[in-house]
């Protein structure tokens, strides 16, 4: 049954891109994997949540079931970072994973399923240069669910205020006068003082970091009425 | 196969090597194959003239190129087959210029297609693929009617079919899928067969409905409302699959078939008929072949080869809507539109997405005025209402899809196929399938005070809560909040709770408590539970009299002390707990919960970490666990109180603890009988019930159980095979005249069982005891909850009452011991009937030693234990 439509269970450009293995042991591994790669989690979304999510495509009257979940971590904070291996004790399952739940949401985001070629162990942390996955570094958007704004752009950010900081460190509270009105060359006047205090870090509002479990308030533009 | 879409386009240039979906080359070959799958695109009445002359173009050796293309359009885009069989016809007439067929000789183009379908649908029936068969069924009755196929031949085939029914001993699965050939090719070729003979029409009738009449004992194991006191056969909100087939014949046949006309597309009505000197297509005869020999549970008990197969059963269909909305599946009309769908379901499980795209576009197939037009169509572009039809697109869908999902004892897919399925239809047209969304949710729900069977009630909870999850939790609780007021256990409040839990589950407690109206939220409502869920560590208490002895292991733990010294420990507390302990304490269990809680602890803050505290301390455990089933059961509880405000929790971690066999299945079905959490009480007072979360755990340590027993069997007979191959092969190698001479009494030397075998086989034997105890422990813990003795201390009062006429008229009035009562039996019901194929491997053993001491009893409670017992080994129909 695949003539009319594609399946959905079928392995997709996915791969790690770290592997050793030629393209052909690839094909074969992934044709029997019962691991998947799972892509666009909210960095809060737990394991148990994953487990609930998936548990749906066990199979334990065919000796399945989930085996472990590995949650992906940022490199060097050791903290969710928004991917997760999920393995099951058969490679149906993980098909019935990509037909049944690659697309649908977990957490309130749209999660993605690839057939992986198996864990091993490094592979839990992110490639990504700030620690995290690749893809963060270079996300234009605000992303609450995944620590904001993408990590190049939370570099930058960084790099701004700081240079907004550095500009003022030396404010001693005197504002320039900006030059008055035209007077009469060489009479001396009294400064006007203005005591206004300087910049502070704290001021700054833009606090990239969305508290914890942030969320946007987005009217979901798939949400049905009932 | 380049029909295919290409999938993520988007990033084709980057990785196009890897891409098997590039633009390749297509054979004129597969562009024919491809037009004939791809016809009606766009506006089918149209493009079938462009493909008949496209085909008659090419048609020079492309005979079974365009036949496949037949087949796969035929039997994967049923609902054009009235359109197929269109197109199919006009190959029949000469090609233009060329008006004297008979003139140039040959066949007709179109008879030589057909033949070669023919060929396919063999292969089809040979393989009994029985859901093409049927397909190929419905196309060759369209092509009756369009006068190709011959009246006589299109009767033969069907009254193959009807054959099976009469087969000695057939399988139920079996005679409803061939009883569904000849019904639907009856449905749609009727009125031609009916005008060859009329008595051809009444036996094909006659044998489905005879065939019905010996189903009526399965069919009460397996409705979806449940009323243990009736033994009427007729649900209102409810229709079983070939019993409506049934019932639309009989009307069609009332009317001589007229209202086919109203119910199916036949584009060709109006054709002529065949061109002068060409005589029909005579269909050949065909015979259903015999399934798989079954080893009919000869010493199922312990035979390797012995494949388990799923009992099948009569498949109710459960309805929400009214007649006006929705379709009456026994008007011809609505049969049509339900079966059609039904079998887009079915076909397109492999791409949701896909699925739902052509359910929504199905008005398009079917006659004008089936279906309201959708809101915002010009009213020029509306059709006439049909009377008697013009539903609800939506409200179908829905009705269709839940359907599928609530079959019972188990769905053709896994429930999450249809939940997916479902939010993919919302997300084609929210505005039009949220509102059929709400109304499908509201009846159910309404339905469950009226005895909506307990495993629908819980894929309802399931599929509720995994659909909110994809549409933010956005569900009008509101209306729901006078219902706090019934009592604890009904079934609306059960499933509220259920419901909210699943929801926290797939989201986190201050997510879902927000979305709860204060009515729900408030203490007393029980909804929301008291706290999210978490750990409860029964010693962190510094007033708890093993306070200290359990930090010392903790400390232990979390140094990472060795498996050794912990146990070392371990051995000390005991000593000491047992001089200072006042009163009666059992001091070993008081170690196992301090021991196992502790290892919890360390493990809480994720399954992970939990998986990697319990492989570090395996040999705790196991050492912990060898005191024989109290030791058993005093683990499972620590887990259950540790975990007890996290259910979630306590199914994975006795999953696990099964799969590193720290405990066995029957451990966690006797634990869940006597210790049962899923009564909300987490002890081991009042009545004995069963409840949806208990159902969970057996139906964990059942399917563990029986899966072991599939893999080692597997594993066995690939074994088998292997060395049988060596064999053959050693003995095709040694293959001399001497050894040809051999007497064959005298074996040659056969290689004795290689070790691998002699273990795979010890293991499979075991497992097989293992899976028995468990599957024994189950039924023997039903019997106690629901038959119990008047000594019994946990006897529930009501466990007789609720099965009564007249108490289930009074269930306003019932308490919770009635409800757990009822639902017990509820769960009973479903044991029974999902793990029928099991229990018929082991009946003879079960039913002796459970169900001997029935025999003659006038208990009615006995008497329903029996009669649900046998009808699910097939004992009683």
């Amino acid at each position: 049954m695949a003539h009319v439509v594609q399946s959905l269970d079928q392995p997709s450009n996915y791969k790690d891109s770290q592997t050793r293995v030629d393209r052909q042991k690839q094909n074969e591994l992934l044709a029997k994997s019962s691991t998947l790669y799972v892509g666009n989690l909210s960095f809060y979304t737990t394991e148990e949540q994953i487990y609930e999510l998936f548990t749906k495509c066990g199979s334990p009257e065919d000796g399945g079931g989930v085996k472990r979940i590995i949650m992906g971590l940022d490199r060097n904070t050791r903290t969710p970072c928004g991917f997760c291996f999920v393995e099951y004790y058969t490679h149906e399952e993980a098909l019935a994973s990509m037909r049944y739940i690659s697309g649908t949401k977990l957490d309130e985001r749209i999660i993605r399923c690839d057939l992986d070629l198996g864990y091993k162990d490094g592979r839990q942390f992110g490639r990504g240069r700030s620690g995290g996955q690749v893809r963060d570094e270079h996300r234009q958007d605000y992303d609450p669910g995944r620590g904001g704004w993408g990590a190049q752009a939370q570099r930058l950010e960084i790099e701004r205020r700081r240079e907004v900081e550095e500009r003022y460190a030396d404010a001693n509270g005197m504002a320039a006068g900006g030059g008055g009105d035209w007077k009469e060359a060489n009479v001396p006047v009294a400064p006007e003082a203005t005591l206004k205090r300087g910049r502070s870090p704290e001021d700054d509002g833009s606090n990239a970091r969305g508290g914890q479990r942030a969320r946007v308030g987005d009217p979901d533009p798939d949400a049905e009425r009932m | 196969m380049s029909y295919e879409r290409p999938y993520y386009n988007k990033r084709r240039n980057r990785d196009d090597f890897d891409n098997p979906r590039r633009e390749v080359y297509e054979t004129p070959e597969q562009k024919i194959r491809t037009a004939i799958i791809r016809l009606g695109e766009v506006d089918v009445l149209q493009e079938i003239p462009r493909v008949a002359k496209q085909i008659r173009e090419q048609a020079e050796g492309s005979v079974p190129a365009i036949s496949e293309g037949f087949r796969i359009g035929v039997t994967e885009e049923p609902y054009k087959i009235p359109y197929y069989a269109h197109l199919l016809r006009l190959l029949h007439d000469p090609p233009e210029g060329e008006a004297e067929a008979s003139s140039s000789g040959g066949t007709s183009l179109g008879k030589q297609i057909l033949e070669d379908f023919w060929k396919g649908f063999q292969a089809f029936l040979d393989k009994l693929s029985w859901r093409e068969t049927r397909l190929c069924i419905h196309f060759f009755a369209h092509l009756t009617m369009a006068k190709v196929i011959s009246v006589q031949s299109m009767f033969n085939l069907l009254q193959s079919f009807v054959a099976v029914l009469d087969e000695f001993g057939v399988s139920h699965g079996r005679a409803k899928r061939a009883g569904l050939c000849a019904a639907q090719g009856l449905m749609i070729a009727g009125k031609v067969l009916k005008e060859d003979s009329v008595t051809n029409v009444i036996d094909i009738i006659n044998a489905i409905q005879i065939y019905i009449e010996t189903t009526s004992a399965a069919k009460r194991l397996v409705q979806p409302i449940v009323h243990y006191h009736a033994e009427s056969d007729t649900l209102e909100n409810a229709d079983e699959l070939l019993e409506t087939a049934l019932a639309v014949l009989k009307t069609l046949n009332a009317s001589d078939f007229a209202e086919t006309a109203n119910s199916y597309p036949q584009p060709y009505a109006d054709l002529p008929g065949l061109p002068e000197g060409a005589a029909p297509f005579e269909l050949p005869s065909v015979l259903v072949p015999p399934e798989i020999i079954e080893l009919d549970g000869l010493a199922a008990d312990t035979s390797e080869d012995a494949q388990v197969k799923k009992e099948e059963w009569p498949e109710y269909y459960i309805r929400l809507f009214d007649n006006e909305v929705t379709p009456d599946p026994v008007s011809p009309a609505g049969y049509a539109v339900r079966s059609a769908l039904l079998d887009i379901v079915e076909i397109f499980e492999v791409n949701r997405k896909e699925c739902a795209r052509l359910l929504i576009e199905y008005p398009k197939w079917t006659l004008p005025g089936t279906f309201k037009p959708r809101p915002g169509t010009p009213a020029e572009l509306q059709p006439e209402p049909a009377p008697g039809k013009n539903w609800q697109l939506e409200s179908t869908l829905m009705e269709i899809v839940l359907g599928s999902l609530f079959v019972l004892p188990e769905a053709t897919y896994k429930a999450i196929y249809y939940i997916g399925l479902i939010t993919e239809i919302c997300k084609l047209s929210p505005s039009t399938v949220g509102p059929a969304v709400g109304k499908s949710i509201r009846r159910l729900y309404a339905s469950l005070a009226d005895g909506l069977d307990v495993e629908v009630a819980r894929r309802f909870a399931e599929w509720f809560a995994i659909h909110m999850s994809n549409f933010g939790f956005q569900w009008v609780w509101k209306e729901w909040v006078p219902d706090v007021s019934l009592t604890h256990q009904h079934p609306k409040r059960a499933f509220m709770r259920r419901a909210v839990e699943f929801e926290i589950r797939l989201a986190y407690f201050e997510r879902i408590a927000k979305t709860l109206p204060e009515g729900l939220q408030a203490e007393g409502a029980h909804v929301l539970p008291e706290h999210a869920p978490g750990p409860d560590f029964e010693y962190d208490e510094p007033s708890n009299p093993y306070h200290n002895a359990a930090q010392s292991v903790l400390n232990l733990l979390k140094g990472r002390a060795k498996a050794d010294d912990v146990l070392a420990h371990l051995e000390t507390l005991k000593t000491t707990i047992g001089e200072t302990a006042e009163g009666d304490v059992n001091v070993d269990s008081v170690i196992r919960s301090v021991a196992v809680q502790s290892l919890l602890n360390i493990g809480s803050r994720s399954f992970s970490h939990f998986l990697n505290a319990i492989e570090r301390y395996l040999a705790v455990l196991r050492s912990l666990s060898t005191g024989g089933i109290d030791a058993r059961t005093d683990i499972l509880t620590a887990v259950s109180l540790f975990w007890k405000r996290n259910r979630q929790m306590i199914s994975i971690v006795f999953d696990k603890l099964m799969q590193y066999q720290i405990v066995d299945p029957t451990d966690v079905v006797a634990w869940t009988f006597t210790n049962g959490v899923g009564n909300e009480r987490g002890d081991t007072e009042g009545p004995s019930a069963i409840n949806a979360h208990d159902w969970d755990l057996l139906k964990g340590a059942l399917d563990k159980a029986n899966g072991r027993v599939l893999v080692a069997r597997k594993r066995v007979s690939a074994l088998r095979k292997e060395e049988d191959d060596t064999r053959a092969r050693v003995k095709a190698s040694g293959g001399d005249v001497a050894s040809m001479e051999v007497d064959a009494e005298a074996k040659p030397d056969e290689p004795p069982e290689s070790a691998a075998l002699t273990t795979a086989v010890k293991a499979f034997t075991s497992l097989t005891t293992q899976q028995k105890n468990a599957l024994a422990r189950a039924l023997d813990g039903f019997i106690a909850c629901l038959a119990p003795l008047s000594s019994d201390r946990r006897a529930n009062p009501y466990a007789r009452e609720v099965l009564t006429e007249k108490a289930w008229h009074n269930r306003a009035n019932w308490t919770d011991d009635d409800w757990n009562a009822w639902e017990t039996w509820g769960w009973y019901r479903h044991f029974c009937r999902a793990y029928s194929p099991y229990l018929r491997s082991y009946s003879t053993t079960l039913g002796t030693v459970s169900l001997k001491k029935f025999e003659g009893s006038t208990d009615p409670a006995a008497l329903q234990i029996v009669k649900i017992w046998n009808v699910s080994i097939g004992e009683e129909s």
